[in-house]
């Protein structure tokens, strides 16, 4: 192993161009962008990993009732039929479709569980600044699980397949579509306001030596 | 003129960020970022190769994809096999143009067009292409966008097929192409992560 040296924190590499930067945060502009292919390269931070803490534990909260709460009831000729999100899953695994049952899984149910949970962690370690040895592991972990969230994707398709059975029989929305949309504005909020940089800085000023 | 990090022999770290002077290593020997400890490299490695790879499996799985059924709907003890475009026509005749288009977008439109910008990327980089560098970082940021979108029909399977289960009356199957569909999916959303775009501005630095 080589042992790289240290940089001054006032420089910075583009992530999309690698132009070599020399950063100058004022308290006036929201976010930096790279001069050359305009990629984000800082954003300002305020309050954010109480809005991500508070976005996650909710989001937790809600999590039970949206995956096993019926999203859509339909009624055709006297017979009734619902779904949830855990049935959806547990359906395609009995049809012989287990590649597409765990695809499922993993885009719309273990990712945003874990999405939530490392956030809950990692902001519950930065503000009470006690941080352990796998810290770092769980912002990895955390981001990966955030690109794999697909929520959003999955209520587009409760919409689609709505308007698709409309007329086929009578469709209703059920109480599995509002927990799943107040799931999905805590998703949303919990990626928007946490501060990666911010949580590497910490752990990289207070980590057990 | 400006300069990259890695003429200056700066790498950044792909999972935190942080900047490190990476020395020249031997074959064997790998350098760690001092923050998160994770592999250092100047550009993700054998990018290229990865990235072709991943295309070229996800295009030929295009093919099940499209020519076999994804969704058969049994309704009193009849029904034929939908394909994906099948299913967009029959949604469009059926007065639900809006649907139509929005299904057609994300399960046609986006892996064909995800799939001729990464080649487009590819060949830039490879053959030196005189394209301009900050429309083609555009393409790369608009297929990171959108690629997951294309979930959108796998997911409205899973849907379709749990609500409609009523034994006699109406049910709702899937076939096979839907695996060959996830797995176009996933393997674009591979190849658009292997690929680096920083290798399109490197073409200028030389």
């Amino acid at each position: 192993m080589a042992e790289p040296s240290h940089i001054p924190h006032e420089f910075t590499a583009c992530p999309d161009c690698d132009l070599l930067l020399q950063t100058a945060q004022s308290d006036h502009t929201l976010e930096g962008r790279c001069p050359r292919c305009k990629a984000v390269l800082w954003h300002a931070a305020k309050h954010t990993d109480t809005v991500s803490f508070a976005a996650a534990i909710s989001g937790l909260i809600l999590f039970y009732p949206a995956m096993t709460l019926p999203i859509l009831k339909l009624k055709m000729v006297g017979q009734h039929g619902s779904n949830s999100l855990l049935g959806g899953i547990y359906r395609m695994w009995v049809e012989q479709e287990q590649i597409l049952a765990v695809l499922i899984m993993l885009c719309s149910l273990l990712a945003p569980l874990l999405h939530l949970l490392l956030t809950a962690v990692v902001c519950f370690s930065v503000r009470f600044n006690h941080y352990p040895s796998h810290f770092p592991l769980w912002i990895k972990y955390k981001c990966w699980m955030q690109s794999w969230n697909m929520l959003e994707v999955y209520a587009m398709g409760i919409i689609v397949a709505y308007v698709k059975m409309m007329h086929d029989g009578e469709v209703t929305v059920s109480a599995g579509t509002y927990c799943l949309s107040g799931l999905l504005l805590c998703v949303i909020l919990c990626s928007q306001y946490f501060h990666e940089e911010q949580a590497w800085q910490h752990w990289e000023k207070n980590k057990p030596a | 003129m400006s300069i990259s990090a890695q003429q200056r022999g700066i790498a950044r770290c792909t999972e935190c960020g942080k900047l490190s002077h990476l020395p020249d290593l031997g074959h064997k020997t790998t350098a760690a970022c001092p923050r998160c400890n994770t592999e250092l490299s100047f550009r993700k490695p054998q990018s290229l190769q990865r990235s072709w790879a991943y295309t070229i499996a996800a295009t030929a799985l295009m093919i099940p994809a499209n020519i076999l059924p994804i969704l058969t709907v049994i309704s009193f003890g009849q029904g034929d096999p939908d394909t994906i475009m099948s299913g967009v026509v029959k949604l469009w005749v059926a007065d639900l143009q809006a649907i139509a288009v929005i299904v057609f977008i994300a399960s046609i439109a986006v892996p064909v067009l995800k799939l001729l910008i990464l080649v487009i990327l590819m060949l830039v980089v490879q053959w030196q292409l005189p394209l301009s560098r900050q429309q083609c970082t555009i393409l790369y940021r608009f297929i990171h966008f959108i690629g997951r979108w294309s979930m959108l029909d796998l997911f409205m399977i899973s849907i379709l097929v749990t609500l409609v289960h009523l034994g006699n009356i109406a049910t709702v199957e899937s076939g096979p192409a839907a695996t060959a569909f996830a797995a176009v999916v996933v393997l674009t959303l591979f190849a658009a992560n292997s690929f680096d775009p920083r290798l399109i501005w490197d073409l200028d630095n030389d």
